[in-house]
């Protein structure tokens, strides 16, 4: 059940006037004044157009904002208060706002929000991202309604991504999601998903949202706790992701959030993954969307730059993370040139493993371990874009889905470094 | 003696709405009738109403149930006859109830000498009194309110060899208000009611009394004037009578109809009524004080009237399609429920005969701006038969006790003019008034307890009005007040417990006592008011300053 810190009494003065409802929408922010109106409006279209007669609260855990977030939030509250409301609801639509942290904090954002949606005992909690400016009204439905009519456990998004977009999710997150625990989720990581109450208030009450790999990564987590669990996952086409605001600078931050998170889960989950081979496809919902054409300018010169001379800097580093064999072949790649470079599929899984292998075993610091990947990811990438930039979308699915296969295939090696030194 | 009319007395007024087909039978026909409305005078007397309205009990080939009148003058002899109707006007007067009747100004049967006359020959002097045609396309657009059986608002007369008007069932054709004959002799026959002591008139079907081109033949200026014309006239020869408009409209649109306080005294308030139980269904207040929010000011001699449900089907002509399709998925998923735009149930069946829900409706009923009308059964719960066909189903014999034909009448039950309700939970051997009246915590005798308390008081019939909003919006609040009497409402919409605060400071220093048991509760102090609440509970709280 909620912890009792996680309800201020005004937040438990909100709730109490909301009242039982069917389905939450939540949403964690922290300055989003400038995307968050967009975001809003379309999750109030969303509710009144798919859900009109459902009982539906905006539940907005927010970690500080000074620019007017909140007030853009509340001000979506459709009642009969606010007279010169243009739109029409048959009821009464709550949007209520509690900030939950003077700093921002991911992991305690959705569990303040998960903490509402259990004691409103909603049967069902979407979590929209405030940055998703590309956000239909439709979503709201994809994602709630295999929850709430279906009675799946975990809605797990997939977006209509630009060619090169989405290249962690693509080389690492997901190849390594799908042979770790057995499930094709297409993005383990979703900004936006839709989890039952049911599974909301088992992931409350585990004890997950305690550790330290769910604290790292509460979106990722909330995906391994429904997969190692008897949940019921399935996924939904959504629509183009919006551009990711961050800076390359925040590549670091990133990897910790999703790939740190999914290290450390394989600790404590490794009674249920290790006994896992292969991969089962997941029910998917809606229309397929196609890979659009990349608009962005992609510096690939740099990428190498960044892997090379990570590959220098960091070789003390890697030396107590890889093993030489591996050590070695990255070193070798490093100095080709940017027409021959290539970062291997079945190197680049072995990499990950070895990664993994030694997150696991602590070899060095857990973060500085995280932080030495990053270069190497860079020059996965730009393989992938390298290999990807003149065909179709269709040939990126078919490479990805080979990536997937050396993942699968290479999980016995995981397996057989997990235990040993290295 | 009729009781004496005090200026507005319609304003505190109880009204009980019944047909007297279906009270009580005197002479064992089958058929309700004045004798025996009569004789049950003193239940009403008990019940705490002090006003009756009666459905049309005129000569008619009852196809409408009595709304198509071939005779304005007269009673329909299943019913009796004119001197039972004046001895049983007396009785109500005596035991302080007051009588309202019928009046049908916008059209009658086609049987009626005037359109037998009307038919017979263009050149006969009767014809103009209704609305005649050589086509079927005049007033092209005007709505069609009987939809599930008129497919115009033209009818082709074979007699004639051309098209008359009705608004309503094609028996039932529009007089013409263009004619000022028709007009007076429609003053006439109210005066001749009267004379007699009727206290006033619900005048049926008012909007569509003019027709123009070009508009919507409904609420036209020359409607009002004519309105007006009665008005002053009544006003003029019989101060006190009262004029109940039945114009089923948005609130702007009914509100001319008070005009300057010179047209109509009261009118029902319609879009309220679905829109109660839409509230209730939602669980949220927000149905309920939107359309109040939108009900204009209306002049300070004029009433609203408020009722939960009528001789009618529940309407839904004044809500929108998605409240319409709401209402009909929760009210009447069975199909053979839905009649016309509408939802032919009583209220205990459309409240699944939940005890709570129907105190809390009635609740709301008697405590809302507004004169309250209960429809007749409603006070013990009956039930209905929408098998009957048309409305029928809410129209069944008065359920008075366990025994023969429940008590309606010494007649054989297949000679009734419709069948009794008789299955185990609705039927008269379970929901009947004798049974009730043995227990002191029925629905009945709950019934003639918030009669009596809203009676108690002025304010409700009189008083202000103003919403509080908490921000619960499962609970309704408001305060009502009248000079220096105020009165807190709050409504629990839930069938949960619920808990509110109420911004009480305005009040503050007054205790407040519960209506019903007149125990004490917390002053009002500077902070919120807190309440909690079982379901579907209200309270009433009068305000004290001691």
């Amino acid at each position: 059940m909620a912890e009792e810190n996680l309800l201020t009494d005004e937040f438990l003065r909100q709730l109490i006037n909301v009242g039982e409802v069917d389905i939450v929408v939540g949403l964690s922010t922290h300055n989003h004044a400038k995307t968050v109106g967009t975001v809003i409006g379309a999750i109030q279209s969303g509710i009144l157009k798919c859900f009109p007669r459902e009982r539906v609260a905006i539940i907005n855990a927010d970690g500080g904002s000074q620019d007017g977030t909140t007030e853009l939030v509340t001000n979506a509250s459709i009642d009969d208060l606010r007279r010169n409301s243009k739109l029409y609801a048959l009821r009464t639509l709550h949007s209520i706002s509690v900030r939950y942290a003077r700093l921002p904090d991911p992991s305690k954002a959705l569990q303040t929000i998960l903490a509402g949606a259990d004691l409103l005992r909603a049967k069902t909690c979407v979590i929209i991202s405030p940055d998703s400016t590309t956000i239909e009204p439709d979503w709201l439905q994809r994602l709630a309604k295999p929850a709430y009519y279906d009675n799946f456990d975990l809605v797990c998004p997939i977006y209509q991504r630009q060619k090169f977009e989405g290249a962690l999710v693509r080389n690492l997150l997901y190849p390594m999601t799908r042979s770790i625990y057995g499930s094709r989720i297409r993005e383990p990581y979703g900004s936006e998903f839709a989890i039952s109450g049911r599974l909301g208030t088992d992931f409350l009450g585990g004890g997950i949202m305690n550790q330290d790999w769910s604290r790292m990564g509460p979106e990722i987590s909330t995906t391994i706790f429904a997969l190692t669990g008897k949940y019921r996952v399935c996924q939904s086409f959504l629509g183009a992701k919006p551009p990711s605001s961050r800076s390359s600078h925040d590549m670091v931050a990133a990897m910790r959030r999703t790939v740190g998170a999914l290290f450390a889960s394989l600790d404590g989950n490794f009674p249920f993954w290790s006994t896992i081979s292969g991969s089962q496809p997941v029910p998917t919902v809606g229309t397929s969307i196609d890979v659009t054409q990349e608009t962005a300018r992609i510096n690939r010169k740099r990428l190498l730059e960044m892997f090379s001379s990570g590959v220098a800097q960091l070789g003390p580093v890697l030396g107590a993370i890889l093993s030489p064999s591996l050590l070695a072949e990255l070193q070798r790649i490093a100095a080709l040139g940017i027409d021959e470079f290539e970062y291997p599929a079945d190197l680049w899984t072995r990499t990950v493993f070895e990664f993994a292998a030694s997150y696991h075993k602590s070899t060095i610091s857990r973060d500085h371990i995280i932080q030495a990947l990053v270069p190497l990811y860079r020059g996965r990438s730009l393989t992938f874009i390298t290999e990807n930039r003149d065909g179709p979308g269709e040939e990126i699915e078919t490479r990805e889905e080979s990536l997937c296969a050396d993942f699968e295939r290479l999980k016995p090696y995981l397996l057989e470094i997990w235990a040993d030194g290295k | 003696m009729p009781p004496k009319r005090e200026a507005g007395w319609y304003k505190n007024a109880v009204i009980y709405q019944v047909h007297v087909r279906t009270f009580f039978d005197s002479n064992g026909d089958g058929v309700g009738d004045f004798a025996g409305l009569a004789q049950r005078m003193d239940y009403l007397q008990e019940l705490g109403v002090n006003a009756i309205w009666l459905m049309p009990f005129f000569p008619s080939p009852l196809r409408d149930d009595g709304y198509d009148i071939s005779d304005y003058r007269s009673v329909h002899p299943s019913y009796g006859t004119l001197e039972d109707f004046k001895g049983f006007l007396s009785i109500a007067h005596e035991r302080g109830l007051r009588v309202i009747i019928e009046m049908v100004l916008n059209h009658t049967s086609d049987q009626h000498p005037w359109f037998q006359e009307s038919r017979s020959s263009r050149d006969n002097p009767k014809r103009e009194w209704y609305v005649w045609s050589d086509s079927d396309t005049k007033y092209r657009g005007t709505r069609i309110i009987f939809l599930d059986t008129e497919m115009s608002n033209w009818a082709w007369d074979p007699i004639s060899k051309s098209y008359y008007w009705h608004r309503f069932f094609s028996h039932q054709p529009d007089l013409n208000y263009d004619n000022p004959a028709v007009r007076e002799e429609m003053w006439d026959v109210m005066k001749f009611w009267l004379e007699l002591g009727v206290d006033g008139f619900r005048l049926d079907a008012v909007p569509y009394l003019i027709e123009r081109e070009g508009t919507n033949c409904e609420n036209l200026p020359e409607t009002h004037a004519i309105i007006r014309e009665l008005r002053q006239r009544v006003d003029e020869h019989f101060p006190g009578a009262m004029l109940l408009a039945e114009a089923n409209q948005w609130p702007s649109d009914l509100r001319p109809y008070f005009g300057n306080g010179d047209e109509f005294h009261m009118a029902f308030h319609f879009p309220l009524m679905p829109r109660i139980f839409m509230g209730l269904r939602l669980e949220d207040r927000k149905p309920i004080t939107e359309i109040l929010q939108q009900t204009p000011e209306i002049p300070a001699t004029c009433q609203w009237c408020l009722f939960l449900r009528n001789h009618d089907e529940l309407t839904l002509e004044m809500v929108t399609d998605i409240e319409r399709d709401y209402m009909y998925d929760i009210y009447a998923r069975d199909k053979a429920m839905r009649l016309n735009l509408g939802i032919r149930r009583r209220l205990a069946p459309l409240l699944d005969n939940d005890r709570r829900r129907m105190e809390l409706m009635n609740g709301m009923l008697m405590s809302l701006p507004g004169t309250p009308i209960i429809y007749y059964g409603d006070e013990i719960g009956m039930g209905d038969n929408i098998y009957l066909g048309d409305r029928n189903g809410v129209r069944t014999p008065m359920q008075w006790n366990g025994g023969w034909n429940g008590g309606f009448s010494n007649a054989d039950p297949e000679r009734l003019y419709s069948p009794l309700i008789s299955n185990p939970v609705y039927g008269y051997q379970s929901v009947n008034v004798l049974s009730q009246k043995r227990t002191p915590h029925s629905l009945l005798s709950w019934m003639q307890h918030i009669t009596a308390t809203r009676r108690s008081t002025p304010v409700f019939g009189s008083g202000s009005i103003e919403f509080l909003y908490p921000a619960n919006h499962r609970i309704l609040a408001y305060v009502r007040q009248l000079g220096s009497e105020t009165i807190l409402v709050v409504n629990n919409l839930s069938s949960a417990a619920q808990s509110v605060e109420l911004d009480l400071r305005r009040y503050k220093g007054n205790i407040l006592i519960e209506m019903f048991g007149r125990n004490i509760f917390p002053r009002i102090g500077d902070l919120p008011y807190l309440l909690t609440m079982g379901p579907y509970q209200f309270f009433w709280f009068r305000l004290r300053k001691i």
